[in-house]
Parts: C-alpha cells; structure tokens; sequence
C-alpha cells in the first residue's frame, strides 16, 4: 500500500508547484512579439496540455497491458482513470489550441478549424477514447470488462503512431519544430523557456494528483461494493 | 500446416454456409447499391472532382463493411456454436479463417462499387492496376480491423451500432492514404511513382494491424 504521508506530501508539493507556475505565467514580463502580444503566455498552458495527454496515453497504454499479463483489476481502474484523465487535458489542449491559432496564424481568415497535423491527432486520440468509454458501457462482467477494453485500448495504440506518418503529408504544419519550422528552442525567449520547462513537469505532476486521487476513489467504491462487511 | 488445416476449415465452414443462406453477401450487395445510388441521385448532374470521387467511394466501403462484416461472430453467439470452434480450433487459426472471408466479402464489395460507381457518376479510371491495388491492400487492413473489433463486439451486451463507432477512430490513417492513391489511380498522371508513399503505409498498415489483432485475439476469444 501506499505511505499516505509521503503521498499527501508529494502532492501539496505538486499543488504548490502548479500554483507558482500560473502565478509566474501571468506576472512575468515578457517579450512582445507583433500578433502574438499576451497571448504568447497561452505557450505555458497549450504545449503542457499536450505532454501531460501523451503521457496519459502512454500510461493508460502500459496498464492496458498489465490487465492482459495479470487479469488484474486494479490495473484496469488505473488505465480507465489515465484515460479519462488524458482525455480532459486533451480537451484542454485542443480547446486553447484552437482559440490560440484563431487570434494569431489564422487571424482575418475567420476560420476555426485548420486541419493543423498536431490537431487532428488529439482529436483523433479523444474520439478514440470516446469509443473507449462506449465499449466499456457495453460490457458488463467486470473481468470481462477489463479484458476487452485493454485489447480495444492497446489495438487503437497500434494504429495511431500512423498518423505521425501519414497526416503531414496531407498539410502542413505551423507548429514550431514541424519540417521545415524552426525548433522551439530557436525562437523561443530564454525568459520563457525558464516558465515553460517547469510548466511541463507542474502539468504532468497535475495529471497525477488527478489520476492517483481518482483511482484511490475508484478502489474504495470497488472495495465498498465487493466487501459485504463494509 | 496444422495451422492452414485450421484457418482452411474455418473458412470453409463460412464459405458453405454463406452459400447456402447468401445473407452477408447480399446484405453487403444491397447497400452498396443503395448507398451509390443514395449519393448518384444527391449529387444529381453535378461533375464529381476526383478527390471527392475517391473520397466517397472509399466511405462507402468502410460503412458497408462497418456494417456487413460485424456479424462473423456475433453469428457464431447465437448459432450457440463458440464453444464448438473454441474447443476444436486455436483461436490463431479461427481469427485467419474469419479473416481470410471477411477479406473476400469486401473483395466482392470492392469490385461491386468500383463498377457501379464508373457507370454512375461517369469516373475515368487512367491507372487500373494502381488502384486494384490500392483496393486490395486498403481491403486486407480493413479486414484486419474489422475482423478484431467484430470478435469484440460479439462480447458486448449491446451489439446494435458499436462496431462502427470503435472502428472508425482506428481506420482513419487507412483512409487517408487510400483515399490519396486512389486519386493518384484515377488521375494516373504520375503512374506508381506518385503513390508509392501512400502504397507503402497501406501495405504496412495491413501488417501492423493483422499482427496486433492475431496476437490480441486470444484474449477477447477466450473466456
């Protein structure tokens, strides 16, 4: 089981270190680009977004493969927890990625939607785990459950590495460190970059205050209705 | 050898008795000509660009196999003959046999689209082989994925309209791809040259996905 005061611990350190993070993205000076202005400060919040789904993916993915190994139930409540977990910063990410691009790249073109590469595949990942969650309300044994869902869960990781082949053929991208775009460490101001690199770690460490408090929830519902003596 | 026994008994099985009752495959024949003609008459006098034409050929296939395919073992479930299959077959075995038929069915679907869709809406092919062959490896990864999330469904409680919803997350980089060289095959301005890129990712898309799903099936076929 788990030290609960190193946990508690742990965790207020993460909270902490989440809220110095926002506090700096706000008030740090930074420089003013033409078109981006402020909204540059959305880099702190948009790019972390997408880390912290990846790793999400990658740790659901791992559990998902667990429950196959062990037929393990509590791996299967952690890759669901990840999953969902995932899916909200995906939303996050995709949601000020969208209002981000709308003022600045695409700005006078009046459009939301672009077709950008790192776009369609998030919203190609949450569809997926949209079909994740339906499939999971469609079964009912528990260990059945858990078992076929991790198949659905590992078989969707196969096909989207794919994409990362596939969909900048198809458009380019304006990202920076996409062919051709300069990396991000070249035009990205030191002061930034000394916001952003913790912004990332303060992020991930937010996906796993989430993700760990809703499994230990998740266990204490299974155990309340599988223990007859609580 | 065992195994080709095994995959060529199960897809005998099928074989016979598809022959006998001819559902899938006139439920398959139906809608793809219900589907063309759907769009033919939306689309009325209107000239078709030749990414749209390709476009809409290919998401007619991936609905009517969406559709027509899901049933290989969810029929087996209610026939009451799994226990049967999985006490005389690998689950290897039964998995290649299922997909060696569904891989047929679309074959027939490719072929019955592919005409009715040049008559209607007056496509010009240029490059026939290419797109033979953009249509059979698009057809072997469709029946790949198909065939998996199909054994998938049979084990869910509420069968009705899940297969298209898990299944076309995952086929979106199959389509993409396909949809391309299938352009470049009605266009057939650059011959295989242009589409070489496209080919590959679909031949290899075929193998990844065919190599997942026989190594994930057991677990979903057993219980």
């Amino acid at each position: 089981m788990v030290n609960l005061r190193r946990y508690t611990l742990v965790r207020n350190l993460v909270l902490l270190w989440v809220t110095g993070v926002i506090l700096a993205a706000f008030l740090l000076d930074i420089p003013r680009i033409n078109i981006l202005e402020h909204t540059a400060r959305n880099l702190y919040f948009h790019v972390p977004m997408w880390f912290t789904m990846m790793a999400a993916v990658f740790v659901s993915a791992y559990h998902s493969f667990q429950v196959l190994r062990s037929d393990d139930l509590v791996r299967d409540i952690r890759a669901l927890q990840a999953a969902r977990v995932g899916a909200f910063f995906g939303i996050l990410g995709l949601v000020t990625g969208i209002v981000w691009s709308k003022y600045t790249w695409y700005v006078g073109t009046d459009v939301w939607w672009n077709f950008d590469p790192r776009q369609s595949m998030v919203s190609l990942q949450l569809l997926i785990y949209g079909a994740y969650f339906v499939l999971r309300g469609a079964l009912d044994d528990p260990s059945k459950r858990a078992r076929i869902a991790a198949v659905y869960n590992l078989f969707a990781a196969t096909t989207t590495p794919f994409l990362l082949y596939v969909i900048p053929r198809q458009m380019d991208s304006l990202h920076p460190g996409a062919e051709g775009n300069p990396a991000f460490s070249e035009i990205t101001h030191p002061v930034m970059r000394l916001v952003f690199y913790p912004a990332i770690i303060g992020f991930i460490g937010l996906f796993w205050v989430l993700y760990t408090q809703r499994v230990r929830t998740a266990l204490l519902k299974l155990r309340t209705t599988h223990d007859p003596e609580l | 050898m065992e195994f080709f026994r095994g995959s060529w008994a199960v897809l005998k099985k099928d074989l016979r008795l598809e022959w006998r009752s001819r559902y899938a495959l006139n439920m398959l024949l139906m809608f793809v000509l219900s589907s063309l003609l759907l769009i033919a008459f939306a689309i009325g006098q209107e000239t078709v660009g030749q990414r749209m034409q390709s476009a809409l050929l290919w998401i007619v296939i991936l609905f009517s196999a969406s559709i027509g395919l899901g049933r290989s073992f969810v029929a087996e479930e209610e026939r009451g003959t799994v226990l049967l299959l999985q006490l005389n077959v690998p689950g290897s075995q039964v998995f290649t046999g299922k997909l060696i038929f569904n891989f047929l069915l679309l074959l027939a679907v490719d072929a019955v689209s592919l005409v009715v869709f040049a008559v209607l809406l007056n496509m010009v092919i240029e490059d026939w082989g290419l797109l033979v062959l953009a249509l059979g490896l698009g057809s072997l990864g469709l029946a790949g994925a198909t065939t998996l999330l199909a054994a998938i469904i049979a084990r869910a409680s509420n069968k009705g309209p899940l297969l298209p919803v898990l299944l076309f997350p995952l086929l979106i980089p199959l389509l993409l791809s396909v949809v391309r060289a299938s352009r470049a095959a009605l266009d057939g301005g650059l011959g295989f040259t242009g589409a070489t890129g496209d080919l590959q990712t679909i031949a290899l898309f075929g193998g990844v996905v065919i190599t997942a799903a026989v190594l994930l099936f057991d677990y979903v076929w057993m219980d």
